[in-house]
């Protein structure tokens, strides 16, 4: 060994230097960031976003309450050390603003809270139908980060939910009683491999164990199991801008995509009551009664004879006076469905 | 929508560019170019229902400029621009569209606050401040909103090069500092090896020649050589030069030679100006026409256009030199 030269000061210094140098820093997967640029995130706990922004932000900063102008200039000035001239000087330099307030509720309870999240939620419209030309109009909704996927669901309005199974041609008027909503109450959304049941229901069934079983068995990463309804948005890890799956009625399956997560501004609704907020939605053209193209159709006939095209569509009315006599018997040979329109929801 | 982008991309780096040419950053000027410009006229002849698609388009392309990678001048653009749109929004929408800023974005801005209010910027802290105060922004995860669309083709946004900040890193982070623990410890580390190999094995084995010999050395003429380029002032022959003639002599007065030339380096050259005060400082190569081609002859190769290209090109002028 070198005289007067010990292996550990070698060492010693050089840990030392490491140390000094600045290492780079874990990236924070609560910062959201992009997976591909402009098309989605990685996925990111959205109660973890929420710390993230109110850590770095006063309070003042995200509150409601508008910050008076006076009291703005004059802990500016004091800040900066300036005097009377110069602040006129920036006075008139810089102009003023204009404020405006988003819609407030009566009770104070019902007022959303300063620091909340507000997320927009762009449902799709599934591609399902193969007979009629298909549009897919999709509705956007405004959540907050305290609510449940619960009240995603139901706040969710889709046609298939409306929809009577069977052919009622013999009895028309016991149609309204077996709506599927009513009867199918098992739904689910998936983000990020959990797949999130509405199990509110004693009707309700796990309608996600099948594709979970299949998955098993292929390979697949495992996926796990939630309750829609204890699952607050707050709560989740997922991506922005990345479609991920609602499924009703057993194969009526939409698109969602988180388009925004954000936190509450001011200028935005702060009436809790009116959430979900719906602002956007696709109106659809809708079919019209064969007979009087006046009403909307809400029967659906076929193999009928007084029709002029199988199938055929009919308003209520319309279908009535057709086919059945004042007594309510049954005229002719017919196939008659109930019908709910596509644009029922306009 | 997106057809409005690339337009009103233009538009604000007209404004932009005149602004940088003033070499100022005081709100005065560039409210003086935005009246003169008449700016506000971006928000008229809109139909109602596009207003607010527009104020959004509007107000997401100014707030690329307020961010990194631009110098603190266009970002101070960025954000006059931003309060000025912010302030136009056509009345008849009834509501304002608040500025977007998204969480990853944050520190940028922190970091934008404090250069400004240590060079006290005081009309860009305050405006900053203001625009805080009236709740123009709004917090946010991303800065758009992300609707999963890949399909689109869309070109990659070409960043305005004239904008860009000035790299700076490679002078900061091999600083004096570093270059003498470096050469300390390439000592040491030498000085080590050459003891256990003398003893163990015979001395030409280059199999423990793992390193690069002179590495102090290069690194520090390759960080001139980009330094004295981005200046473009041609002195890096001299200090070439100079590191050739270092290397060739002895270990031990090689040391102090190099540490000597290094510090005088270090010392001769201009220090970086501190960010807010950089665009006062006379900028001769990104601005200039022959510097501007030199970046491009050394970051990419020109491709000659395919014959088609060339045969419309012709014939398209043919075409207008031959209409009466």
């Amino acid at each position: 060994m070198v005289p007067g030269l010990r292996p550990d000061d070698a060492s010693v210094f050089v840990a030392e230097n490491m140390a000094a140098s600045k290492q780079p820093t874990e990236p924070n997967s609560s910062i959201p960031e992009y997976e591909f640029v402009n098309v989605n995130t990685k996925p990111f706990h959205i109660g973890s976003f929420r710390d993230e922004w109110l850590k770095r932000l006063q309070p003042r900063d995200v509150s409601f309450q508008p910050v008076d102008q006076d009291t703005f200039e004059a802990s500016f000035a004091a800040e900066m050390g300036l005097g009377e001239e110069t602040m006129a000087e920036l006075r008139s330099v810089c102009r003023l603003d204009r404020l405006t307030v988003g819609r407030v509720p009566e009770t104070e309870d019902d007022m959303i809270p300063e620091g909340e999240v507000i997320l927009t939620i762009n449902i799709y419209f599934p591609g399902n139908f193969e007979k009629f030309n298909y549009v897919r109009p999709h509705m956007t909704l405004l959540m907050t980060g305290s609510h449940t996927l619960a009240e995603l669901r139901d706040a969710i309005c889709c046609v298939s939910d409306l929809q009577v199974c069977g052919e009622f041609s013999s009895t028309p008027d016991m149609a309204p009683d077996f709506i599927s909503k009513d009867i199918f109450k098992s739904a689910f959304f998936f983000f990020e491999g959990v797949f999130y049941n509405d199990m509110r229901y004693p009707e309700c069934q796990d309608i996600s164990s099948t594709t979970i079983k299949w998955t098993k068995s292929q390979n697949f990463p495992s996926f796990s199991q939630a309750k829609m309804e204890d699952t607050r948005f707050m709560d989740l890890k997922v991506k922005v801008g990345f479609p991920y799956l609602y499924c009703h009625q057993g194969d009526c399956e939409h698109l969602v995509i988180i388009t925004d997560v954000r936190l509450v501004h001011k200028g935005d609704c702060l009436d809790r009551k009116l959430y979900p907020l719906l602002t956007h939605k696709n109106r659809v053209l809708t079919q019209k009664c064969a007979v009087c193209h006046v009403f909307i159709s809400r029967w659906y006939t076929t193999r009928d004879q007084f029709a002029p095209s199988d199938p055929c569509l009919f308003c209520d009315k319309c279908f009535r006076m057709l086919h059945y006599d004042k007594e309510g018997n049954k005229l002719g040979e017919f196939l008659a469905y109930p019908y709910v329109d596509r644009g029922a929801f306009n | 929508m997106d057809f409005y982008r690339k337009h009103v991309k233009s538009d604000c780096e007209s404004l932009l560019g005149r602004f940088q040419q003033t070499q100022s950053v005081r709100f005065e000027v560039f409210s003086n170019i935005w009246k003169e410009m008449k700016f506000v006229q971006i928000f008229s002849g809109k139909p109602t229902h596009k207003k607010r698609a527009f104020c959004r388009l509007v107000l997401d392309i100014a707030y690329c400029y307020f961010l990194p990678p631009f110098s603190f001048q266009i970002r101070v653009g960025g954000l006059y621009l931003l309060y000025s749109f912010y302030h136009c929004q056509t009345a008849s929408t009834s509501e304002q569209l608040q500025i977007r800023v998204a969480l990853k974005d944050w520190e940028d801005v922190k970091n934008f606050e404090k250069d400004a209010m240590d060079a006290q910027h005081l009309d860009v802290v305050y405006i900053l401040k203001q625009l805080m105060i009236c709740k123009a922004f709004q917090f946010t995860a991303m800065p758009t909103l992300l609707l999963y669309r890949t399909k689109r083709n869309e070109e990659k946004p070409m960043l305005c090069e004239q904008f860009i900040e000035r790299a700076s890193c490679p002078q900061e982070l091999i600083n004096t500092q570093l270059l003498e623990e470096m050469s300390n410890i390439y000592e040491l580390y030498k000085n080590m090896k050459t003891n256990i190999i003398s003893q163990i094995t015979a001395p030409t084995n280059t199999s423990v020649n793992l390193i690069r010999k002179d590495i102090v050395s290069q690194l520090c003429s390759t960080v001139m050589e980009f330094y004295n380029w981005q200046q473009g002032r041609d002195i890096f022959d001299e200090h070439k030069n100079i590191y050739e003639r270092t290397s060739s002599q002895q270990e031990c007065s090689n040391r102090a030679m190099l540490l000597a030339s290094i510090k005088s380096k270090a010392y001769g050259e201009a220090s970086e100006a501190s960010k807010s005060r950089r665009h006062r400082q006379v900028e001769t190569n990104l601005t200039t026409q022959e510097d501007g081609s030199f970046l491009k002859e050394r970051h990419s190769r020109v491709m000659k256009q395919s014959l088609r290209n060339r045969t419309d090109k012709q014939i398209h002028m043919l075409v207008w030199v031959r209409k009466p």
